[in-house]
């Protein structure tokens, strides 16, 4: 087994800084992520909502993924946009 | 700020319209659905071809077709799981949560349709095809800290293969080090994205607890290998 450089740096991101203990596990944010996104969408910080399902997105990529894409369909709903598509 | 806040259409239903109409009688019923699904797709449509640079190779009738076909599934799923539906958002908000969980989803298994776990295991390489110019020149290690930090990297290597098992092993290198997205990686584990949420925790933690009883505190490394 050999790291590379690159892989370290990942490595001692995901154990030190990207990663806290006691939050919110994929279920509980999943349960909240529509409330949080439509509030967002409308420009709300996610931190003043719900720091610690803020704190689950930092963690955990895919619930993020999954948030940003619904808080860019809802931008684009309020906005218009779906409108347009037929 | 909040004041210009919904666009919502004079056509839209209150979330009590939806679910009385969605279990309604046949014709309302279904006049409710062709409307979900509808809207469903173009939230789809808009999220593959505008979100989704990864698949700019995509006509738009092929992301057509995809976002009808996704749609159509989220749909379903939506009419299935609407006792679960709290009301503390829109209901269309809700049922497009569906249906992006669905998309991404399919999206990620398609992605990583060949991916296995097999070659992840702390005896092997970590990645197989990593090569030297995972050193990028500007990152190299000065003379002076080189050692340090070749002593380092041999402490890190000691607290994977002992400290973790076989499984939390492949996990955290599969999501950590090679971005696999947990879901794949839960599907390959025979497991669920919630259980190898917390498998992850553990290793992490008994990863950081094995490098401090080597004397390695998170701040030291982090001050070493700063760029
Ligand atoms: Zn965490
Ligand atoms: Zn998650």
């Amino acid at each position: 087994m050999s790291l590379h450089e690159s892989e370290l740096h990942k490595l001692i991101d995901c154990i030190v800084t990207s990663h806290h203990d006691d939050c919110l596990d994929c279920e509980s944010c999943a349960r909240e992520l529509d409330c949080l996104a439509e509030r967002v969408a409308m420009g709300a910080k996610i931190n003043d909502l719900l720091p610690e399902v803020a704190t689950h997105l930092c963690c955990c990529r895919d619930c993020f993924e999954e948030f940003e894409a619904l808080v860019a369909i809802l931008r684009a709903e309020n906005s218009g946009q779906l409108d347009a598509i037929g | 700020m909040l004041e210009r806040s919904f666009f919502i259409p004079m056509t839209d239903r209150s979330n009590e319209q939806w679910l009385a109409e969605l279990t309604g009688a046949p014709d309302i019923q279904a006049r409710a659905l062709e409307d979900l699904r509808q809207r469903l797709q173009r939230g789809i449509f808009y999220y593959l071809s505008r979100e989704r640079s990864d698949l700019a190779h995509l006509s738009g009738q092929e992301l057509g077709q995809m976002a009808e076909d996704l749609a159509q599934d989220a749909t379903l799923r939506v009419i299935d799981n609407l006792d679960s539906f709290r009301g503390d958002s829109r209901f269309t908000t809700w049922a497009t949560k569906i249906a992006v969980r669905l998309a991404i989803s399919d999206l990620r298994r398609s992605r990583y349709k060949d991916f296995s776990l097999d070659g992840l295991t702390a005896e092997g390489e970590v990645l197989p095809a990593s090569t030297g110019d995972a050193f990028p020149a500007n990152a190299a290690p000065t003379p002076e800290n080189a050692t340090e930090r070749a002593d380092v990297m041999l402490k890190i290597e000691r607290a994977l293969r002992e400290a973790l098992t076989e499984r939390q092993y492949q996990a955290l290198s599969a999501v950590a080090l090679q971005d696999v997205p947990l879901e794949i990686v839960a599907e390959r584990l025979g497991t669920n994205r919630n259980a190898l949420y917390k498998l992850l925790h553990d290793a992490r933690r008994k990863l950081r607890q094995s490098l401090e009883a080597q004397g390695l505190t998170t701040d030291y490394m982090l001050k070493l290998f700063e760029e």
